[in-house]
């Protein structure tokens, strides 16, 4: 058996608000594995979002574990946990968070600065991630010159720029339309094909329905995690 | 040595990052620009300056003269360099017992000065006119370029003889020889025996601008105000053959003096005896308070500068938070953060610092050009100023990146 390449035991965040104590995420214990296609489903508030930055190793849990690829985080300093963040996870958000007046060549090829990549190979990597995107004829277009599923892919090639082994997204689908958010879709479901674990966030269970397992969150807690039953497929054109 | 190419191509992405951000806010950037750009001005400028003052200052006291001591009838009261025309007597009988009993002297000079309107046909000029003897020319190396100095016979015969500084002649006969022409001094007609060797100018002092006739001359027909006794002088000037003779010399003079004009002890004296080491000495510790006041406030403007630097990189950390955010979200390291924002501030100073050279060399320039005074910008001033100028900016930057490093990732994504 494989290890996991999420694994999280009694995972733990709180919040003080005024005095009081928010278990925002309350002892969740989880395990994905590779290859697998989940989505994180919750009203706002649940917990969802707060699980997935930590996963990410955006924030740091309270308590609990987190093994990440069978490395246990709570050992590593910021530098290793940027590190990881680079390398074996990428990112897709809601609102894009591409950089504004910068091309997509440029914004693509941000991960593989801080990934210690030269110029002419950063260049090179990010232009064949944006034409695997179907992006090839908008390499210098900066985000403004882009539609919002054209900025999505910019922000997709950026995240599988350093070949990670996770992609993390977090609403992807929230700022399109329906036909682009089908898009969207489609392509995760090719890149997951293709082998790339996906956890997606979203609070639309229609979307949920592409993912191949669906974890409810509830105050904090998983109420439900099982297989999606009728799961939907999304044209994938690049 | 791959580690340091790495690393080498990690700060030219950052130059590259802290360019693109520098020309997103390019208003911003040349205002902040500005500020460093004054101050490295003014201090490059303060400093020229006052390397100017003690450049003057030291070839003015080597016009006068070296181992000189000056004698002027004002009282003793203090230091710095004496002022003819005080309170006081001095005379030329005082300056023969000098020559006769102070050891180690090579010559007095004895002076009067005046101020004189000069007129040939159709030019005028105002300058002063310095009744002197011949040992003025030994004492204080003045020589006469063209024609001749003064002579014994011309001071004995109170002879209507000048010899004038090249400005004067300048102003006066424009390119001709000055010399066998006529002049009226005060309506007295005097005839030009000799042209001034050039001594040029220092601090705004023109040493050509002067007329040299013998103090008899001076005294009989050009005095305008009537001296307390026939043979009073401005000034002496004391040669001495060395500067231990200078030393020694300088309190043997005193005490000759107090004897004469009858000091009671306890009394200070009625004159002045300054030695041209002494004035030296105080003059450039003046002109060094001088610099060090200069350089002071210039300060104040580069430490306002990097203080406009520290603010518009405090501000330009606030609003790109989520970019901090999204950068450590791709893999950026806390110094990966760190050092965009520093390299940011230093590159904001750099360009500023090197304009502010470019300024200063160039108004140092133009000051020397239109002032005639030498305000020189030396290499290492130059270098000095750029590294100050990026070390304002480490200095200054320094804070506000190492905030933006420590930002949490998730609350520098979600900052709004």
């Amino acid at each position: 058996m494989t290890i996991p390449l999420i694994e999280t035991h009694d995972l733990l965040k709180d919040y003080e608000i005024g005095g009081e104590v928010v278990h925002a995420v309350n002892h969740v214990s989880l395990s994905v594995e590779r290859g697998e296609f989940v989505a994180i489903m919750g009203a706002s508030g649940s917990g969802k979002s707060t699980f997935m930055n930590m996963i990410g190793c955006l924030d740091v849990p309270s308590s609990g574990t987190l093994l990440l690829d069978g490395i246990d985080t709570k050992s590593l300093d910021s530098d290793q946990l940027a590190e990881i963040r680079n390398r074996k996870i990428g990112f897709v958000f809601q609102q894009f968070n591409l950089l504004a007046r910068t091309s997509a060549l440029d914004n693509v090829a941000v991960p593989l600065i801080y990934a210690g990549v030269g110029y002419a190979d950063r260049r090179q990597r990010a232009q064949l991630k944006l034409e695997a995107m179907g992006l090839g004829n908008r390499l210098e277009n900066t985000p403004a010159k882009l539609s919002g599923g054209q900025q999505q892919r910019v922000a997709i090639a950026r995240a599988l720029v350093t070949d990670p082994l996770m992609l993390l997204a977090d609403e992807p689908t929230g700022a399109l339309d329906t036909q682009t958010s089908l898009d969207i879709m489609g392509i995760f479901q090719k890149l997951n094909d293709d082998g790339i674990t996906l956890v997606v966030v979203t609070h639309e269970p229609d979307i949920a329905e592409y993912a191949a397992r669906r974890v409810v969150f509830r105050d904090g807690k998983i109420i439900e995690d099982e297989p999606v039953k009728s799961r939907r497929r999304a044209d994938y054109h690049a | 040595m791959h580690s340091i190419i790495a690393s080498l191509a990690g700060w030219g992405v950052n130059v590259a990052i802290a360019l693109t951000a520098l020309h997103t806010n390019l208003m911003r950037s040349i205002l902040t620009t500005l500020g460093v750009m004054i101050g490295v001005f003014s201090v490059i400028l303060a400093v020229a300056v006052g390397n100017g003052a003690q450049v003057s200052v030291t070839q003015q006291i080597a016009t006068l003269g070296s181992n000189m001591a000056i004698v002027v009838p004002q009282p003793d009261s203090g230091s710095g360099p004496p002022r003819p025309n005080d309170r006081g007597r001095l005379t030329e009988r005082d300056g023969q017992a000098i020559l006769r009993q102070v050891s180690g002297v090579r010559a007095v000079a004895p002076q009067i000065r005046n101020s004189v309107q000069l007129v040939t046909p159709g030019r005028s000029a105002t300058t002063q006119a310095t009744g002197a003897t011949p040992e003025y020319g030994i004492v204080s190396n003045v020589n006469a370029s063209e024609g001749r100095f003064l002579t014994k016979s011309d001071v004995g015969s109170a002879a209507r003889v000048a010899v004038i500084g090249q400005t004067v002649s300048d102003k006066l006969f424009g390119d001709d020889s000055p010399v066998g022409q006529t002049i009226r001094v005060n309506r007295v007609p005097f005839t030009v025996v000799g042209l001034l060797e050039s001594k040029g100018s220092n601090l705004g002092t023109d040493n050509d601008d002067q007329i040299v006739v013998p103090i008899t001359t001076l005294r009989q027909r050009l005095l305008t105000t009537p001296t307390q006794g026939p043979d009073d002088v401005t000034l002496l000037f004391v040669g001495f053959e060395d500067e231990d003779a200078l030393l020694a010399g300088q309190k043997e003079i005193k005490s000759l003096l107090r004897n004469r004009y009858r000091v009671q002890k306890g009394k200070i004296n009625p004159f002045t005896v300054r030695t041209t080491t002494e004035i030296a000495e105080t003059t450039g510790q003046v002109t060094q308070i001088f610099q060090a006041v200069l350089v002071a406030i210039a300060s104040i403007s580069l430490l306002v500068g990097g203080i406009g630097i520290m603010n518009i990189m405090l501000v330009s950390v606030t609003e790109r938070t989520r970019e901090i955010g999204l950068r450590m979200a791709l893999g950026a390291k806390r110094s990966d953060i760190r050092n965009q924002f520093l390299v940011e501030a230093a590159v904001l100073c750099i360009i500023g610092g090197a304009i502010g050279l470019f300024l200063a060399m160039l108004a140092a320039a133009i000051f020397q050009k239109v002032a005639d005074f030498p305000a020189p910008v030396g290499i290492d001033t130059a270098l000095l100023s750029v590294a100050f100028s990026a070390v304002i900016g480490l200095l200054f930057g320094g804070y506000p990146a190492i905030r933006a490093s420590r930002l949490s990732p998730i609350e520098a994504l979600r900052s709004e």
